[in-house]
């Protein structure tokens, strides 16, 4: 009674519930059709967040990375200390980092033998995460090695390694995970530990993101080489911004699948709409009798329509932000990773989407009710 | 003066090849206070003659004047307001809506109007038609007379000037109908109504004040 007289303000809103209560079934069911295609549109909307998120996750590390190598057309095999220091110059917003590498043998004490990669690299706490301690800002002395090589070989910190005649001692472990952008992860020593070698074979460049990388690899592609000559080979791994065009166009072909649902729905409600707009001639004739406006009417059956949609629409945004934390738990590990906007928008959109194609839907059978003849409506 | 005013009209019909004059040339007249019946067999334009009268459909000759004016030519809209604010309507089927209550069914004509509040209007008119104890019960739960009542209550909840029956006792017993063109009556001196009614009912007939017989679309008095 009190939720009556409160709606008693808004007599469209208690004629337009009243009237869904009459026939609860088919109220019921044309909502689970609303219910359907918002759970369609927002699941999947927010699963391609998930693989937005994951993607990014996983290639993030490489993204921001610039790897430069020596060219086709250069002249000695590798890149010279000059063209560092040219880098260094066109590059002062990013650490240059140059490697030398090489592969070697290691045997361990226990008489086994490992075929591993040696990099030579003085900076190397920008390019290795250690599993435990932290890597020293210039390698001078001693190695790193992979936790991997380490397990297998049954290495230990303070361990001596030998790499070309001379003895290093472990100082940390590298996470095997980390890095599989450049191969040379297995042993690292400093750079002076391959010093036969002129030239460095990889130079990589850390930017501040995916852009920043493009843009860094874009200034050093146009110093050292033209069309016919490629002095240095400049590789940067595709920004975040050509990711994230492929998922957007990804999203679009799901949400579009999405939208189809949403259009059935929408057509389930017209037919609703209109039948029971048919089945209550009589009774739009006697309003219409009584002195109630063919506006009046047509904002009773557009509300209804609308509350149609509206109730869907809310019980499909549950049931999606459900669904939505399931797959995120799945694809990313983190549930509550759903109710970031980037993936709850979905969930404004899904409803956004049920309530406008719910009026919209209710607008023919709403025009035609308040527009019949009042004689012709009370002949039923 | 004459609360409605018929003056020569005619209603023409046009089905295909079929002409079908409903209506030719009636001249007729009401005053507030009164109570006149419409009888005649059926398909001798009694509905249509009432439809006239409540501003439900437009005449093809002739014009229709509502409290002294000319409402021929009104439009849908305007119809509207005169149904809303002159006329009430009973109906042979009580049609009344099934999903609101007993009281929110006479407040319904004016629902929509926010500028009063006939709420106890509707409590007040319920209990003149001895249905004080069912403000809250939907027409279900209702017997044929008490519908009628809350019908004949809704009518009324706009204080209008006339009162359009068509054939309120047809779906009532005799004592039931009795009782209900009493109410009726007694309503119709307390609000100083015209009351038109249209009817088989030689019941109805008894409590005219005046009866106009329709026959073949031409009145006979």
């Amino acid at each position: 009674m009190r939720i009556a007289s409160l709606l008693w303000r808004f007599p469209s809103v208690l004629m337009a519930w009243r009237n869904l209560g009459r026939n609860r079934l088919r109220t019921a069911l044309a909502a689970l059709g609303i219910v359907i295609g918002v759970v369609a549109i927002c699941s999947l909307g927010m699963a391609t967040v998930a693989l937005e998120q994951q993607a990014t996750a996983q290639i993030g590390d490489l993204t921001n990375e610039v790897t430069v190598s020596s060219g086709a057309d250069s002249d000695t095999d590798g890149v010279t200390g000059e063209q560092i220091e040219e880098m260094r110059a066109i590059v002062t917003d990013a650490r240059v980092i140059p490697q030398k590498t090489n592969a070697t043998t290691l045997e361990a004490r226990n008489g086994m033998e490992a075929r591993m990669s040696v990099t030579g690299v003085t900076d190397a706490s920008a390019l290795y995460d250690l599993t435990e301690g932290e890597a020293p800002e210039r390698l001078q002395s001693g190695a790193l090695i992979s936790n991997a090589t380490a397990d297998r070989l049954g290495l230990e910190s303070g361990d001596p390694v030998e790499y070309d005649g001379r003895i290093y001692r472990i100082r940390g472990f590298i996470e095997s995970e980390h890095s599989f952008g450049f191969g040379g992860g297995d042993l690292v020593i400093p750079v002076s530990g391959l010093a036969d070698q002129r030239h460095y074979d990889t130079v990589t460049i850390i930017a501040a993101d995916g852009d920043a990388a493009g843009r860094i690899g874009d200034r050093l592609d146009t110093r050292f080489n033209t069309e016919e000559d490629e002095e240095l080979r400049v590789t940067t791994f595709g920004n975040r911004a050509q990711v994230g065009g492929f998922l957007d166009t990804l999203s679009l072909a799901l949400l579009g699948i999405g939208g189809i649902s949403l259009v059935v729905a929408s057509v389930a409600i017209l037919n609703v709409m209109l039948m029971s707009t048919v089945e209550r001639r009589g009774e739009i004739g006697v309003l219409r009798a009584v002195g109630i406006r063919r506006g009046e009417v047509l904002r009773m059956i557009l509300t209804e329509a609308t509350l149609l949609g509206a109730l869907g629409g809310l019980i499909g945004a549950l049931v999606s932000l459900a669904t939505g934390m399931v797959l995120f738990h799945v694809i990313t590990g983190d549930a509550t990773g759903a109710l970031g906007w980037a993936s709850s928008r979905y969930l404004a959109y899904g409803f956004g989407f049920a309530v406008a194609a719910s009026v919209l839907s209710g607008v023919y059978p709403a025009w035609k009710a308040a527009n019949e003849s009042p004689v012709e409506a009370l002949r039923g | 003066m004459s609360v409605v005013e018929l003056r020569g009209v005619g209603k023409r019909y046009e089905s295909g090849a079929e002409i079908i004059d409903a209506l030719k040339g009636v001249d007729f007249s009401a005053e507030r206070g009164e109570m006149v019946t419409i009888t005649g067999p059926s398909g001798s334009g009694k509905s249509t003659m009432l439809n006239l009268i409540g501003l439900l459909d437009e005449p093809t000759e002739g014009t229709v004047s509502l409290r002294g004016r000319n409402v021929t030519d009104f439009g849908e809209d305007e119809r509207t307001e005169e149904r809303r604010s002159a006329l009430g309507f009973v109906f042979q089927d009580f049609h009344l809506l099934p999903m609101l209550t007993a009281v929110e069914n006479v407040e319904l004509p004016s629902m929509w109007d926010t500028s009063v509040d006939r709420h106890d209007r509707a409590v007040d008119l319920l209990r003149r038609v001895g249905l004080g104890d069912r403000l809250t019960h939907t027409p279900d739960e209702l017997s044929g007379g008490q519908k009628q009542r809350v019908a004949i209550a809704r009518s009324l909840v706009n204080e209008p000037e006339v009162l359009l029956a068509d054939e309120p006792t047809g779906n009532l017993d005799q004592d039931t109908g009795g009782t209900i063109l009493d109410e009726i009556t007694r309503l119709k001196n307390e609000e100083d109504l015209a009351v038109i009614a249209i009817t088989h009912d030689e019941q109805l007939v008894e409590y005219a004040d005046r009866v106009v017989r329709l026959v073949d679309g031409v009145t006979r008095t």
